[in-house]
């Protein structure tokens, strides 16, 4: 075969393109990654920000990352460990705090602490959200079909979803309906009593979204941080061997092994089309290279807006594309610290330092926080979510030292007067005073700190408009709609084009479902 | 004298599913508990020379109500204008006509001109669409009638697809949207954008950036038949007279002032209803037009109900933000003719949502006003305000109306000077009173927020669209149903619909 | 903060078990057993009197008005009809019948109830006592509980009560003084023979503990842990939760759900009595449709299973403890059910076991085959339906 010549070419070394191609590679196929950046990995990757402090510069935790992935592309043997990441503690406004451990009995003494009801009620609701999330989970795995289409493929679809349905009981189903449009606040109140633990639930709802928890539609994300309870791998959240850039490398080890060839320093100007067919990729560089198959697993308005000329698409396909809405919404601070930040609410070192810290006093709180960045402006008391990966992965952080990581909601991309330097330092402040009021010794502890804005992850990651998940998790932006109606299988209005990132079906995360579908979807129309 | 079928509360639900089912040859009997029938479809006197349409300023049943009751309503006067008021003294004005609006729409955007035609006509499409869904019986999941609830479900389906993919397509996705990107689809003007958002947001506690208010947006369409109101001659309260005219001819009979306290429950059936008076009213049929919530919780009492069931009634959002400010002014108000908002951008309407999340009524209200063309004086100025909830937090309930009606007038002047100065007395209406007064739980007009998890197969609950309660006998017919929120009559129908069928 | 809870009883019981299993028990730790062996334990059950610490129980007290209208509606028992001082032991159910917990209710006067419960019970209890005029508080850790069981259980509490015990009835209580310590006793248990179940304040728990232990000495008093009692409460013929049923709540499936009818419970719903309760509906129907499956009593054929042994050259070999692990019951080579719990049976010299059977198996008398692994082989012993309780001593209700 002649050089630059491929079956299939995939745009994109995050964790998505890596798992395609890895997928396509094991099919036999000859592929190529091209990835803009000089490291694979998007917005999945590990860097040493500071000497000896490695960050994972975006995403922080695994929790979704598909156990079938790991095995079929043998990770474990190309380097990846999953080490738990056991608990969660809210400091609370008071110096008291509410935990919950990775033991029932612990959990539930601790919930009870603060409210008798609420212990009964959280284990009857774990309980309720694992059963959906089990419902749910094979229509995550699905190719959802387009209800509009009579072809065969998508009746066969609808039918199975169909059926599907009908093994589900009649509880189930309803509250599967609930969950996907109800807001979290008004679910968790249906729940619970006590502010704190609606709170910190209320905020794993609001993930990557650009709404509060009182917005419906919030309800389902929460859905999401149940999924890997159910996989048989019990307690697969976790925090990767070497931060989320050990998965990227573990899948780029897995890829290179299966014969893919990764590029990197080769940014795409544009999809080559040949007869109304995608004929393959021609670089900023001026290099053209060959393939029948070119998938893409950057975010939907690169892929469809920038990456192929509007005349190779249809309008409303195009016009859907535009109207995707990818608002980032999040920001994260990565700090080096030369010691252990000291909680008020659990001084000393303890098991917290091993687990997330969640800055979610109350659902007002949070409410609050969107409210100021509705308006343009990031948070000025946000939600932070914080990891110290040092304590879970030695390798993180010179001996005796840390990195912490925080992950900062909302911090919009379209601030007021955009972000600049002076905006970006505020933001971190405020992260820093934030935390300081709950561990008032870690400005002292601070040797580095690198605050990142939806504006920086754009640029660095190439994710339009910063937001984690390539798009909104908005209830008529998933499933069928995903990342428009019509084409949510993974195909595009261009043949011989694929879409398979965060963008696609089923979002984001450091999944690799949508990436799996993809080379499914490509394996099963010959290509 | 035995009946057929009680009927509580003679809001114009009650009275249409009451004369739906005196069609049908069944003996009935409505208690009010209000001196005068109507609930929400009053139109009161608050003194001398000062009377107005209480909650809402029209009102409109469905055609095919009217057509099946044979019901003699006034003839329905012209469609107001839609003035958006911007706050800078400009104004937007959307006629009825689609001409003239796109003429008006044009001094702000050209291109939102020129799109809004599409946009009338695709918001008729699809109001039209969720007419028919609100006209069709939402069978429980999974256990349904292949024959007699799938085939109206089927043609439902059937009739969306029929939308054409596109519309299709937009006509679903927007009711999750916001009504905040749902029109930043259609319109770049932040005027326009805002004056079609006040109606999204109308009536119910969500603001303009709350997924699901494109839905809302759908539903406010489809009952005002557009953006403006088209006042009803005589007053709303006509339309009520017209239901219990033609009810009384049918041999029903309303019994006002009757104050129902229980309904009579044994081994989860009812048997009939306790009245304050301590007299037991024997029937084999109970509807209550009611809110679910509080004929589930107070008439039949969370003790004869499972209590799961009693955990979800409990957890029926409903959470009244909607206060009404009639003001009797000397005439000199200076308000031009037609629907008024006060809507001057979407931030505008979500500020105001934001204070009813913290518990405190909007320091910038929402405004819709209404002059009183319609009624015999002309010196009536009716506000429609948001937010004021009911569930306040930090503001004293007993000055909760003083503090409503400063507002509002205080706002309505800063858009109109000089309506102030014309102010001779207020009548305020606050979510507490709608609860004392017009017997709405929370002051919640629709029985239920309008919000995604509430609507369709899961209004008043999941499992129980078919107005049917676990209680044996005992039937929904209010708001709070399926083809409920707002006033069209349609839970009515459907209840009395569903029961004539079960019946045969 | 980071350990599960100790029973008051804790100082007592941690110095006296020798083999310091320690089993988990509703958040709480306690022991399995005190002996290395568990027979002096259980004889003492069945021939003097055993001490067993059964504070984790989860214990409510129910007060007001309406205290007797709340568990008549969430239980299937006519509470209205109990009288002060009666103890009812029941099973509740959810809407659709099945059950979620079982426990006891205790008459303590007229408007105020004590339930125990295994599951936590606080948010079921206030879902139904919606609209209701009644207080519900959770007393699990300030009521600690023994219970003494055995044919000498009486003589030993007369000898430290400061009221007789010999005119209190089958599932009754009485209040009085123990060791100058106001109590509540109840002849109730968990063993099916003898016995009392003894609720006290936990601070003065260990000065109870003394002084029953000091009152037994010469009666042949022995602390039992739970395992001993779990080959009794089997030899009752009394079920255990998330071992022998699952709680509706915990359940993943429909199939893992059960109702009181299958549970051998259809004795305490009273279907015709006044007014709602949970699960009416559903119980009704079953009753007139019959149960598909029962929970009963299997007494494995001692000579089939010694031949299964003897087929390999070994004699039975029944461990010394009650097996909880389900084994596939068999009728002419088609599974037809399982048990929960077998164990050998001191007492009686059977290998007994309940199991969940499926229409029409379930009647006495029907001959089954259950497995048992002989030297890594699954096979099938011979086994026969039978009434439970399997032991019955007649001194249990007189």
């Amino acid at each position: 075969m002649a050089a630059n010549q491929y079956d299939a070419i995939v745009i994109g070394a995050g964790h998505n393109g890596l798992v395609a191609a890895s997928y396509l590679a094991r099919a036999g196929k000859k592929v190529v990654i091209l990835e803009r950046r000089e490291i694979v990995g998007g917005a999945a990757m590990t860097e040493e920000i500071f000497p000896g402090y490695r960050f994972t510069e975006f995403s922080y935790v695994v929790s979704l990352l598909r156990p079938e992935i790991i095995r079929d592309l043998e990770l474990p043997k190309h380097g990846l460990k999953i080490l738990p990441l056991p608990s969660t503690v809210t400091p609370l406004d008071n110096g008291d705090y509410l935990g919950s451990w990775d033991d029932h009995d612990l959990t539930r003494q601790e919930v009870y602490r603060h409210s008798p009801k609420d212990a009964e009620a959280y284990d009857e609701y774990s309980r309720v959200m694992a059963r959906a999330a089990k419902a749910i989970k094979p229509i995550i795995s699905m190719v959802p079909p387009d209800p509009s289409s009579l072809s065969p493929r998508d009746l066969l679809g609808l039918l199975k979803l169909g059926q599907y349905a009908r093994s589900l009981s009649e509880k189930e189903l309803y509250r599967i309906a609930k969950l996907v449009t109800q807001s979290s606040a008004d679910l968790l109140d249906e729940w619970f009593e006590f502010d704190p633990l609606k709170g910190t639930k209320s905020a794993s709802g609001i993930i990557g979204t650009f709404l509060g928890p009182r917005s419906p539609g919030t309800a389902y994300v929460l859905l999401h941080h149940y999924m890997g309870e159910i996989d048989g791998a019990f307690r697969a959240w976790g925090f990767a061997k070497n931060g989320t850039g050990g998965v990227s490398a573990a899948i780029a080890s897995s890829a290179r092994a299966l014969g893919v060839e990764i590029r990197t320093n080769a940014p795409v100007d544009k999809v080559i089309v040949k007869g109304g067919v995608a004929a393959g990729v021609a670089l900023q560089n001026g290099d053209e290279l060959r393939a029948k198959i070119v998938l893409s697993a950057a975010d939907p308005k690169r892929t469809f807006l920038q990456f192929v000329d509007g005349k190779h698409l249809p309008d409303d396909f195009v016009q859907s594309i535009k109207g995707f809405r990818v608002r980032g919404s999040s920001g994260k601070v990565n700090i080096a610290l030369n010691a252990l930040p000291d909680f008020t609410c659990l001084p000393g070192e303890g098991p917290l330092h091993r687990g997330a810290i969640s800055i979610s006093p109350s659902v007002d709180y949070i409410e609050r926080a969107y409210d100021e960045a509705k308006y343009g402006q990031f948070s000025k008391n946000p939600y932070i979510d914080m990891i110290i990966p040092s304590m879970i992965d030695r390798d993180m952080a010179p001996p005796g030292h840390h990195v912490m990581s925080c992950f900062v909601q909302y911090a919009p991309y379209d601030i007021e007067g955009g972000w600049d330097d002076a905006k970006r330092d505020a933001f971190g402040e405020t992260v820093i005073s934030t935390i300081e009021k709950y561990a008032p010794n870690i400005r002292q502890c601070i040797v580095g700190k690198q605050v990142i804005t939806p504006k920086d992850i754009e640029r660095i990651a190439g994710i339009t408009g910063g937001n984690i998940f390539h798009g909104e998790l908005l209830l008529h932006q998933l499933f069928f709609f995903r990342p428009a109606p019509q084409w949510a299988d993974f195909r595009t209005p261009l043949p011989g084009y694929y879409f398979g990132a965060a963008g696609a079906h089923p979002g984001g995360g450091v999944m690799g479902a949508p990436g799996k579908l993809a080379a499914d979807a490509i394996l099963k129309d010959g290509g | 004298m035995a009946y057929d079928a009680i009927i509580i509360g003679a809001g114009h639900n009650g009275l249409v599913a009451a004369n739906y089912l005196a069609k049908a040859g069944r003996k009935v009997l409505v208690f009010e508990r209000r001196g005068i029938a109507g609930g929400q479809l009053v139109t009161e006197s608050f003194g001398d020379g000062f009377s107005a349409n209480s909650l809402h300023a029209s009102a409109q049943l469905r055609p095919d109500i009217v057509r099946d009751l044979g019901l003699n309503l006034p003839a329905a006067s012209a469609r107001s204008p839609y003035v958006c008021l911007l706050g800078d003294g400009r104004r937007l004005t959307i006629d009825a006509d689609p001409v003239r609006a796109r003429d008006a729409i044009r001094e702000f955007s050209a291109r939102d001109a020129e799109r809004w035609p599409e946009f009338v006509a695709f918001m008729d499409r699809a109001a039209a669409f969720l007419d028919a869904a609100y006209r069709t019986p939402m069978p429980r999941l999974l256990h349904f009638a292949p024959v007699r609830e799938g085939l109206p479900l089927a043609s439902l389906l059937w009739k969306l697809r029929r939308l054409g993919g596109r519309d299709m397509f937009r006509c679903v996705r927007a009711m999750s949207m916001s009504a905040e990107e749902f029109t930043d689809n259609w319109f770049e003007s932040d005027a326009l954008r805002a004056a079609i958002a006040a109606l999204a947001i109308h009536g119910v506690t969500l603001g303009p950036m709350s997924a699901g208010t494109g839905f809302t947006l759908m539903h406010n369409w489809l009952n005002r038949g557009g953006l403006a109101h088209q006042p009803v001659a005589g007053g709303v309260g006509s339309i009520t007279t017209a239901l219990v005219d033609a009810l009384k001819a049918r041999g029903g009979e309303v019994r006002t002032s009757v104050d129902v306290q229980s309904i009579i429950v044994d081994r989860e059936r009812a048997t009939g209803v306790r009245l304050a008076s301590g007299e037991e009213i024997p029937a084999p049929l109970i509807l209550s037009a009611a809110d679910p919530r509080y004929t589930l919780l107070k008439l039949v009492g969370a003790a004869e109900l499972p209590p799961e069931f009693v955990w979800q009634a409990q957890s029926i959002k409903l959470r009244g933000c909607v206060a009404k400010v009639h003001v009797q002014t000397n005439g000199q108000h200076g308000l031009p003719e037609g629907t008024l908002a006060v809507a001057p951008s979407i931030r505008y309407l979500e500020r105001a949502y934001d204070a009813a999340k913290y518990g405190e009524i909007s320091k910038e209200p929402y405004l819709e006003v209404t002059t009183s063309s319609s009624t015999k004086e002309c010196n009536v100025v009716s506000m429609h305000f948001q937010f004021a909830p009911y569930a306040l937090r930090n503001t004293d309930r007993s000055a909760a109306n003083s503090i409503v009606g400063q507002r509002a007038v205080d706002t309505l002047d800063a858009h109109c000077p000089g309506f102030k100065a014309s102010v001779k007395r207020m009548h305020v209406i606050t979510p507490r009173d709608l609860e004392s007064t017009y017997g709405l739980s929370e002051g919640d007009l629709n029985h239920g927020q309008l919000i995604l998890d509430q609507i369709f197969f899961m209004r008043p609950l999941p499992g129980w669209s078919k107005h049917a309660t676990p209680v044996d006998g005992l039937f929904l017919c209010g708001s709070g149903v399926h083809g409920g929120g707002g006033i069209s009559g349609a839970s009515g129908r459907n209840a009395a619909q569903a029961i004539i069928k079960d019946l045969r | 903060m980071f350990d599960l809870k100790r029973t008051p009883f804790h100082e007592r019981t941690s110095k006296l078990s020798l083999p310091q299993n320690w089993r988990r028990w509703a958040g709480y730790i306690v022991a399995g057993s005190y002996d290395l062996v568990l027979d002096r334990e259980y004889w003492a059950i069945r021939d003097a009197a055993a001490l067993i610490d059964i504070t984790p129980l989860m214990k409510y007290i129910i007060e007001g008005p309406d205290a007797a209208k709340l568990l008549h509606r969430m239980t299937p028992r006519d509470v209205l009809k109990m009288a002060v001082g009666q103890v009812f032991y029941t099973g509740w159910c959810d809407d659709d019948g099945k059950m979620l917990d079982d426990g006891t209710i205790s008459r303590l006067s007229d408007t105020k109830f004590r339930l125990t419960s295994a599951e936590p019970s606080l948010r079921w209890l206030a879902m139904n006592a919606v609209g209701m005029d009644v207080t519900i508080s959770e007393v699990t850790d300030q009521v600690a509980a023994l219970s003494l069981q055995g044919p000498k259980s009486r003589t030993i509490l007369n000898k430290v009560c400061a009221k007789s015990l010999d005119k209190l009835k089958f599932f009754r209580l009485t209040e009085t003084k123990l060791a100058g310590v106001p109590v509540t006793i109840s002849r109730t248990g968990y063993t099916g023979d003898l016995g009392y179940e003894i609720w006290m304040p936990a601070d003065k728990a260990l000065t109870l503990w003394d002084a029953l232990i000091e009152a037994g000495r010469d009666y042949g008093i022995v602390p039992c842990g739970i395992l001993a009692m779990d080959m009794a409460r089997v030899e009752a013929g009394l079920f255990m939760i998330d071992v022998d049923y699952t709680a509706t709540s915990h359940a993943w499936i429909a199939g893992q759900k059960s109702t009181p009818f299958e549970m051998g419970l259809g004795w305490t719903v009273a279907l015709d009595k006044p007014g709602y309760f949970v699960g009416r509906r559903a119980l009704e129907r079953e009753y007139k449709e019959g149960s598909a499956w029962r929970l009963v009593g299997l007494e494995i054929e001692w000579e089939g299973l010694e031949k299964l042994y003897a087929s390999v050259g070994l004699p039975p070999q029944i461990p010394g403890m009650a097996i909880r692990a389900s084994l596939p019951v068999m009728h002419n080579g088609k599974q037809i059910g399982y048990a929960s719990t077998s164990t050998w049976s001191p007492v009686l010299k059977k290998y007994i076991a309940l199991a969940h059977l499926q229409r029409p198996h379930f009647e006495p008398g029907t001959r089954v085959a259950m497995e048992v692994t002989v030297e890594h082989h699954r096979l099938h012993a011979p086994a026969t339906v039978v009434k439970t309780p399997f032991y019955e001593p007649e001194w249990k209700r007189k």
